[in-house]
Order: C-alpha cells, then structure tokens, then sequence
C-alpha cells in the first residue's frame, strides 16, 4: 500500500497527513515527552497515528541538553507523500539543519537579545567610552 | 465573527496575523452573539497586536525565503518517493528479482509434488497393512465364534446328560411310597461337633 498523495487519502478521510508533536502518554504531571508523529489531521492529539517520526524531550537534562530524534528517511518520505509540517515541527528541523532555519527562531533571538542587551550593555558602555577616548 | 463554532473552549481569535503563512478564520469561542458581554469587559476595545514595521519588512522576506526553499525540499522528496516506486517496480534489479523469484517457486512446487508423491505411496502401503488387518482380525474373530458356539453346545449337552442321569433318581407318584419306606428305615445323623481346633466330630449319640 502506498501512502501517495492526498488524492488516495480523500477518499475516506478527506484529510490530509502532518507531522506533528503528540504528547506521549506516560500518565505523570509535570513531566511532558513528545513524539513526533506522522497523523491525520483530524486525529486527536494522542490519538492513533500513521508512524513514529522521532522524539522531543522539552526538558533539559542534567547536561542542560534538550534531546529530539528524528528518522529523516521517513520525514522525507511523508513530506514527498504531501504532509504537512506544523510550526513548532518546522522549528525544530531547521534548528537540526535538515530544513532551512524558521524565520521566527531568527526573529525571537533577535527580539531576545534587544531585551537582554540593553541590561548588559549598560556597565559595558562606559568601559567602551572610556577605551575609545583612550585610543586616539 | 465568520463561523460559529459553538462548545468548549476552542482557542481562538487571531486574525489575519501577517507574516503566517497559514490563513486562519476567526472564531467566536465560548459565547455566540447573542451572549451577553461580560462586566469587566464592558468598555474593551479589541485591538491587535502591535507590529513592528521594520521588523515586518525582514520578517516577510525571511519568510518569503524560508518558503519557496521549503517548496522546493517537498518537491524534491516527492521526485525522489516516486523515483524510489518507479526503480522498485520497473527497475533493473526487479526483473532480476521477478525471475529469482518464479525459479524458487517452480522448484518449490517441484519438492511438494515429490512429497505428495512420497506420501501417497507411504499412505497406499499402510492402508494395505490395515486392510490385512482387519481381515485377519475378521477370520479370527470368526473362528473364536465358532469356538464359543462349539463350547455352549457341548455344555447344554453336558447339563442334558446330567439331568437325565438325575431323573433317574427323581420321586414320582409310584416311587413315592417306596421312597417313604426307604427313608424311614435308613435315619441319617447330621448331627457333629466342632472344637476351636477345628477337628470335627461326627460320632454322637444315637437315639
């Protein structure tokens, strides 16, 4: 059997495929692990799916890593079957490199870093004041 | 404001939020139109978010970008799925695969046929043994009836013989006085006397 193309799937779902996070069932609070997962779109979040892409743990371990796994044979195979990326999806490829960098991660490092440098730059820029009166 | 969707909370409001490259409808939440609006927020005035001009520029050409570099990476993988099918079923290792795979079955329904063969001829052996089988059990069965037969005849016989022999001792109407007569005159004692031993004694006293 094979998944080609929304135009077999219309038949009886009517739906389309999308790569997205499910939150993987493992029943404690506070702790969240997610599976990406190639689904309907008309799927409960949990619901039954189509194949396990990958993983993503939002938490960081003691390393202070985030850890995501991904089949990139598969995703290439759904995303040539038509499914669609969801945006946190997006993301996060881009930031693995196998999709272009999202323009929101630029724009929210962007955003972040006019926050944080302003706090930074204060102490900082009597010192550069300083240095440059000095040089010449 | 466009559609109704009447229920649980369903997330909701964006409107056309530039720079998303996904249209997404308004949507009216919890409450239909003819709700009344809440107290605190009586006097509110819906506005949108506020967007930064400069920042909306770079962010519709990082965008711009981003898709048709994605529009291309799908099309890419869609050749490729198809590349991959079309190879599979009309590549050149399919015929090759297509032919290994008649030879195996041919020489496999070639093996069977020769066990099926064996088999027959093991099954038509045992059959013939069973069949002598049963014949001889037949025959013997036979004869061990007509030995049976043979037995009960010859035991009628033997009771015929006896009781013949008894009758000729029988009392009949013309025996009878004799037979009194012979009685009284011969009186026979039963009586006997047994000790713990065992031993019995048959002598006693006469009357």
């Amino acid at each position: 059997m094979v998944h080609l193309s929304s135009l077999l799937l219309k038949n009886y779902h009517g739906g389309y495929v999308v790569i997205r996070l499910a939150l993987a069932g493992h029943k404690q609070a506070n702790r969240p692990f997610y599976r990406i997962v190639a689904a309907y779109n008309k799927r409960a979040r949990d619901g039954k799916y189509i194949e396990q892409l990958g993983t993503y743990d939002p938490l960081p371990n003691i390393y202070n890593e985030k850890l995501v796994s991904f089949n990139f044979d598969r995703i290439k195979y759904w995303i040539g079957c038509g499914a669609h990326p969801t945006k946190p999806i997006s993301k996060l490829l881009g930031l693995a490199g196998f999709f272009p960098l999202h323009p929101m991660t630029i724009t929210e490092a962007e955003r972040q870093r006019a926050q944080t440098e302003p706090i930074a730059a204060g102490p900082g820029d009597d010192l550069q004041q300083g240095q440059k009166e000095a040089e010449p | 404001m466009f559609q109704v969707i009447g229920g649980r909370g369903v997330q909701v409001t964006r409107l056309l939020a530039p720079g998303r490259a996904v249209l997404v409808e308004a949507v009216r939440g919890r409450k239909s139109r003819t709700d009344t609006v809440a107290k605190s927020k009586q006097g509110r005035i819906k506005v949108p978010p506020p967007v930064d001009p400069t920042e909306m520029v770079v962010l519709k050409e990082r965008y711009a970008e981003y898709e048709m570099i994605t529009r291309a990476l799908r099309l890419e993988f869609k050749e490729e799925v198809l590349r991959k099918k079309y190879e599979e079923e009309t590549g050149s290792m399919a015929e090759e695969r297509s032919r290994q795979e008649a030879e195996e079955h041919r020489a496999l329904m070639v093996f069977n046929d020769q066990e099926n063969l064996r088999m027959l001829q093991q099954r038509v052996v045992r059959i013939q043994m069973e069949k002598e089988e049963a014949e001889n059990k037949q025959v013997e069965a036979a004869i061990e009836r007509e030995l049976q037969q043979q037995e009960f005849i010859k035991e009628k016989e033997r009771e015929i013989l006896k009781l013949q022999e008894d009758a000729k001792n029988f009392i009949t109407l013309e025996n009878l006085d004799q037979r009194i007569e012979e009685a009284l005159d011969s009186p026979k004692n039963y009586n006997f006397a047994v000790d713990k031993e065992g031993r019995v004694v048959k002598q006693t006293m006469l009357q």
